[in-house]
């Protein structure tokens, strides 16, 4: 992919497929630290062992449509490729946990592309689950948690338009926040 | 053209043979496999320097010809087994991209 955030939305997916009724998404930056980490962590169905070792082979796939299945494989190698990690845990019946962790001054970084974007549309098109982001770079943090929404908005769902405009006003000025202002 | 004369005309090297008759109509350049997976033509050679387990599944899902691998690039030995059990014909030569494809764009 040419953006993780691309990645975000494919791993999520998956979450959601797996019938998870809460996924947190976290991005951590940290210049100082040279590492760039994402994890996705679901409350979805879970797989065994040896389902989590088919995830990461390319030739296994769900899908009836054809044979390889690249999603998590080439999220995978895109962490390596920066002298980076890429784990996956998780348990039957209790849920799954992706972390890609990146060395991000390498040459072969992916840049992590508009991951506000994603959350907004994970959000738009998932309205009955829950996420919750969190992002953090070295100079702070903050988080969004569509549950505490919910409490505030009563009855109104989480993709009408003007929840999702505030949706996004918040992400890009938290975000401008810890980045500087960049 | 085929596998085979590709190989004797440029003086490739073998790593994986599997069917070298088969045709080969076009060339791809790349390395991204994402970007590849998506537009690599059928019963292309495709030339790039990423020679791991992935490209084997893109190369399948493309229905390319052979991979070549410039440059000298290196093929994963897991890369190797899996192109012997899916069938990908997986070639090697020293030049870069850009010079083998000058050549193969004369022969096809």
């Amino acid at each position: 992919m040419r953006e993780l955030s691309l990645n975000v939305m494919d791993v999520a997916q998956n979450s959601v497929r797996a019938e998870a009724t809460l996924v947190r998404i976290s991005v951590t930056e940290s210049d100082k630290e040279d590492r760039l980490t994402i994890v996705i962590a679901d409350n979805g169905y879970g797989m065994t062992d040896e389902q989590v070792q088919q995830v990461i082979d390319p030739f296994f796939t769900t899908r009836t449509t054809r044979k390889v299945g690249l999603g998590v494989p080439l999220f995978k190698l895109s962490a390596e490729q920066t002298g980076g990690s890429f784990d996956i845990q998780s348990e039957k019946g209790v849920g799954t946990t992706t972390t890609a962790s990146y060395v991000k001054s390498h040459v072969d970084m992916t840049p992590l592309g508009d991951i506000n974007d994603t959350i907004k549309i994970l959000i738009q098109c998932n309205p009955d689950i829950d996420f919750i982001y969190t992002c953090t770079t070295d100079a702070g943090s903050f988080t969004l948690d569509t549950r505490e929404l919910r409490e505030v908005l009563g009855d109104v769902a989480l993709d009408t338009p003007d929840v999702l405009e505030w949706i996004a006003d918040y992400l890009e000025e938290n975000t401008k926040s810890i980045y500087g202002g960049a | 053209m085929t596998v085979k004369e590709l190989i004797e005309k440029l003086d490739l090297k073998i790593l994986v043979e599997d069917d070298l008759d088969r045709e080969v109509t076009d060339c791809y350049i790349g390395d991204l496999l994402s970007w590849v997976m998506g537009r690599a033509p059928a019963d292309s050679a495709w030339l790039t320097v990423m020679g791991n387990i992935n490209s084997i599944a893109v190369a399948t899902l493309a229905d390319a010809s052979c991979i070549i691998l410039v440059e000298n690039a290196a093929l994963d030995d897991n890369a190797r087994q899996k192109a012997e059990m899916h069938g990908v014909n997986i070639l090697t030569t020293e030049e870069n991209s850009y010079q083998l494809a000058v050549k193969i764009s004369k022969l096809i």
